[in-house]
């Protein structure tokens, strides 16, 4: 600061012209315009000198991009055994992956069930053998049927084992150097996929099956398929690591995941997969995806699409439709979704699906009674009454996530959101607006009325919502549902929940919905490129309300909408199915849900026995009304899916799995439920939270010599979300920034308040130095030309 | 008319900011005094001690660089406990563990020191128990936050995290500067 800015030309002094004191008196008369003078050079310096700040911190920043772009030099996670591996060179420090992995999926879809093939390739470019451990995100409500390893012409099929000795059995073939595979669920949504044994420069292919029923809703057909997820916060204090049990030691040593088991979330590291931006990927070709869909509805279709992806549909004869991604390999970096809608005349208001499972086609596979059987899945609309039902008065109260995953695009689809659904409110509404990250914070104390004012403070404080710090979920709810009084009955009660739901202890808070929900209505709104859908869910499932998801920017009127009319209307109610006489029918979901404004209800049964004749009565309540909905089962007439009994097992298994969040998964009510799970799904040969699917190769590849090592494929960052920013804390309290505007600001104030005075004094003293230094022309009397002119005389 | 305004105006303005930057450093300084008493009950009595009743987090380590005063680490790495002192991030070791202990601070208020430590500096930490580990700076580094993540590894090692550049005015940046130290086993006993 303190640097010479300003150099003076050189005058020969004869030519100089000095001004007079006539000029400073008249100067200092006309101060206004120099005193604004003052004051912008002195704001143009502050500016400058800020400006001058970002830039060199944005040259840095640059600096650093470029070095990482030269260096590409592969390392693996399993190399990284010391730390200054990722020091040295400087620029080394890019995770530049030993295994790429490259996915194609095929989906066909028949009637409300999707059958999904799902090829990924494991190419290990390193020189040492790899083992790859991929986090692989599927549909919440996937029932995967299939795993093989595919080799050329040759497959290898996997099989359902209860998942201790799958594991089991996999390490075994990897030590041994067979190749192998091993399909792990983590959570309903996250599975764990791990290769043993690829030669270096060899591609190992895993091909993985799973059905998925479609979503129906408000005459709209979809199908979601996640590509990537957002990286879940995990709750709770680290366990340390002498206290671990031996599978979650393993997970820590094996590094499979960035987070360390918690006392909350046990098996952190299995579900925390690490996690890399989509452009680094682009330089290396890998984590790419195709998408085929075959389509099959039945229906006489109108409109087909994608919001997130190209799509080019293809229609042929019948009613099919092939549709393809139009740049072909795309990256994975977001959910696909598909919706389809019938031609009004045909919107469908019921349906019914059935499958024969034949004991003969099973195979001799143990348990394979267990799945012989006549299964069913029934679609069936409530009546419509429009919206004639009068309004009622309602109290809401929302909750937005705040929390560091939330930054990016998702924090400001989620404030839109916010901002749309304040405006719905009516006068007589009440409401609260809760925000929380590691805490929760209201806005109001308790809920208030929707009053122009009120609304326009919450509008506000929004507006000044940023994404930061972590997500301490538990709180924030038990806030939102303690917020209603018993005793008001008046209301109607709803929470409104805005968040990507990424977070590790999915059971522990289901288990605090249930608990704390009483008369409110909790309704989920899933954000981002790929938001936790089973979360989402399930969330609003125990909270008996609905969910939508917003994926992008421009989505956000239309989905909110749709969440508008599930909130506003009313909705069917005290939902009773019965069989007909002599069908004995086992039906999941096992309670029927409460079915909102364009709901359809959605069940799969196993039906036992032949008989198969009357009629399937669904009665109700809406708007104070009593309905009745019929639908006819006529034997060997009902159009025939494949795979319903499979996702008949899996739905089962989720109803179970509900009942153990609610008795606990340790207490004996608990463990005797997990007994009949993996009983179901052993017989069912599906993976679930118990079995894992395990596919080996009889065949020796890698001699006892070679050693292997671990290699985590990491996941594509989400589109629009910045990369674990929160793995770096924020280290600047700004204290400069403060210190220099406090300066500024003080100086402007003296120069205001005694500007006069002090530039008077200053130019005073200016004036008498120019004098002692520069002679007067005026008075060659005096000074050094007199003196001059006195030698010479 | 305009002129008066605008004084009270700036001079109220530039009290605000004097008096937050000013309560920044107190706070920063006044709570090591009380951090370090807790510290130091907590070193005795062996119980977690909080430094002040309403505290949300609590003293887990001592930290002292080579030539400059100890400091004493506080659990978490959010900016509440970010502002009274450095923090051990969730997730990473605790000293001694086979795993990275991470410590990040503010470079303007706790860290402003990491500038002047230079490759092959020691620096010593102490763990709830009472034990000083010595580390030894291997490598310094600028890293851009929003394209690397922290390394943490399953091995004895020390990373001291903070912004960078030192003494830029805008606070928020996406560079942090990484000092990495190396465990120095032998446990040689440390006086300080």
């Amino acid at each position: 600061m303190n640097r010479v800015i300003l150099f003076g030309q050189r005058f020969h002094k004869d030519e100089l012209m000095l001004p007079t004191e006539e000029y400073y008196r008249r100067r200092q008369k006309s101060g206004g315009v120099g005193r604004w003078l003052l004051f912008i050079v002195v704001v143009l310096a502050v500016v400058i000198a800020a400006i001058g700040a970002e830039v060199n911190a944005q040259a840095l920043d640059d600096a650093a991009d470029s070095g990482d772009e030269e260096a590409v030099e592969a390392i693996t996670l399993g190399e990284v055994k010391a730390g200054n591996l990722l020091f040295t060179g400087g620029e080394a420090g890019k995770y530049i992956p030993a295994v790429h992995q490259d996915s194609r999926v095929s989906i066909a879809v028949r009637g409300l069930v999707a059958e999904v093939w799902l090829q990924q390739a494991f190419q290990n470019t390193s020189e040492n053998w790899q083992e790859a451990i991929y986090a692989l995100p599927l549909p919440d409500r996937a029932a995967v049927t299939g795993l093989e390893i595919q080799l050329g012409e040759r497959r290898i099929v996997g099989k359902v084992r209860e998942r201790k000795q799958a594991a089991k059995i996999y390490k075994a073939a990897r030590a041994a150097g067979k190749r192998a595979a091993l399909l792990e669920q983590q959570r309903p949504n996250l599975f764990t996929n791990k290769v043993a044994n690829i030669a270096p420069g060899e591609t190992v292919q895993v091909n993985i099956r799973y059905l998925q029923p479609v979503v129906y809703d408000n005459g709209v057909f979809s199908l979601r398929m996640p590509t990537t997820l957002t990286p879940r916060y995990i709750p709770g204090e680290p366990v340390p690591f002498n206290t671990l049990g031996g599978t979650e030691q393993k997970l820590v040593t094996e590094g499979s995941g960035w987070a360390l088991p918690t006392d909350q979330v046990k098996d952190a590291p299995a579900i925390s997969p690490y996690m890399q931006p989509a452009a680094e990927r682009e330089v290396v070709g890998s984590h790419n995806i195709e998408i085929e869909v075959e389509l099959e509805g039945g229906l006489p279709l109108v409109k087909i699409a994608s919001p997130y992806h190209d799509i080019t549909i293809d229609e042929k004869a019948g009613e099919h439709y092939s549709i393809r991604l139009r740049d072909g390999a795309v990256k994975m970096d977001r959910d696909f979704l598909l919706s389809w809608q019938a031609e009004p005349s045909a919107m469908p208001r019921a349906a019914l699906f059935s499958e024969r499972v034949r004991e003969e086609e099973i195979g001799n596979e143990e348990n394979a009674g267990a799945k012989a059987g006549r299964y069913l899945q029934v679609m069936l609309l409530p009546p419509d009454e429009g919206t004639r039902a009068r309004r009622l008065p309602r109290e809401v109260v929302y909750v937005i996530d705040t929390s560091g995953s939330m930054g990016g695009n998702s924090i400001r689809q989620a404030k839109e959101s916010l901002v749309l659904a304040l405006s719905r409110l009516q006068a007589n509404d009440r409401f609260n607006v809760i925000e929380f990250n590691n805490s929760p914070r209201a806005f109001f104390t308790r809920p208030v009325v929707a009053s122009k004012q009120n609304v326009q403070r919450a509008r506000r404080e929004i507006e000044r919502l940023n994404a930061d710090g972590g997500t301490e979920m538990a709180s924030a709810l038990r806030l939102a549902l303690g917020q209603q009084l018993p005793d008001e009955t008046s209301l109607v009660h709803q929470v409104v929940f805005i968040t990507d739901g990424a977070v590790g202890n999915e059971q522990a808070l289901f288990e605090l919905i249930n608990q704390h929900l009483g008369s409110a209505r909790l309704f989920t709104v899933g954000i981002g490129s790929a938001p936790n859908n089973h979360f989402m869910r399930k969330a609003a499932q125990f909270g008996r309300g609905a969910f939508v998801s917003i994926g992008d920017i421009s989505e956000v009127r239309g989905r909110m909408q749709t969440l508008f009319a599930k909130l506003e209307n009313p909705m069917a109610t005290d939902l009773q199915l019965s069989w007909p006489q002599g069908v004995v029918a086992e039906a999941y979901p096992k309670r029927i849900p409460d079915l909102y404004r364009g709901e359809p209800l959605q069940l799969v049964a196993r039906i036992e026995g032949d008989e198969m004749q009357g009629e399937i009565q669904l009665r109700g309540r809406m708007a104070g009304k009593q309905f009745v909905r019929k639908l006819v089962l006529r034997a060997g007439q009902s159009p025939s899916t494949v795979g319903i009994g499979s996702l008949w097992a899996r739905s089962k298994i989720e109803s179970l799995r509900d009942r153990q969040t609610l008795v606990g998964e340790g207490s004996n009510a608990g463990l005797a439920l997990r007994e009949q799970i993996l009983h179901l799904a052993l017989g069912h040969q599906i993976a679930s939270p118990y079995t894992s699917f395990v596919a080996v190769e009889e065949e020796v590849v890698r001699k006892a010599g070679n050693e292997f090592s671990h290699s985590s494929v990491a996941n594509t960052m989400p589109k629009g979300q910045v990369l674990q920013r929160q793995a770096y804390p924020s280290t600047a309290a700004g204290v400069y920034a403060q210190l220099l505007a406090a300066l500024s600001l003080l100086s402007l104030a003296a120069l205001l308040r005694r500007g006069r005075k002090v530039r008077g004094n200053l130019l005073r003293e200016l004036r008498q130095q120019l004098r002692r230094v520069v002679p007067d022309i005026r008075r060659p009397q005096g000074g050094l030309e007199a003196r001059i002119r006195n030698i010479r005389g | 008319m305009i002129r008066p305004l605008l004084f009270l105006l700036c001079l109220a303005a530039g009290l605000w900011q004097l008096g937050s930057a000013g309560w920044l450093l107190a706070k920063a300084q006044l709570a090591q005094r009380l951090i370090a008493e807790a510290w130091e009950t907590q070193l005795q009595d062996g119980v977690p001690q909080k430094p002040w009743p309403w505290a949300d987090t609590r003293p887990v380590a001592k930290l002292k660089l080579e030539g400059q005063r100890p400091l004493v680490v506080l659990a978490g790495g959010s900016g509440a406990s970010l502002a009274f002192g450095p923090g051990l991030l969730a997730g990473s070791g605790k000293p001694g563990d086979f795993r990275t202990t991470v410590i990040a601070a503010h470079r303007d208020t706790h860290f402003a020191g990491l500038q002047s430590v230079r490759r092959g500096s020691a620096i010593y930490l102490q763990d709830e128990r009472g034990h000083w580990h010595t580390y030894r700076v291997s490598e310094l580094r600028i890293v851009n936050s929003e394209r690397e993540r922290l390394p943490v590894f399953a091995e004895r090692g020390l990373l001291l995290v903070t912004c960078y550049p030192f003494d830029a005015v805008a606070a928020g940046g996406p560079l942090r500067y990484l000092v990495y130290a190396e465990y120095q086993s032998g446990g040689e006993v440390v006086r300080l």
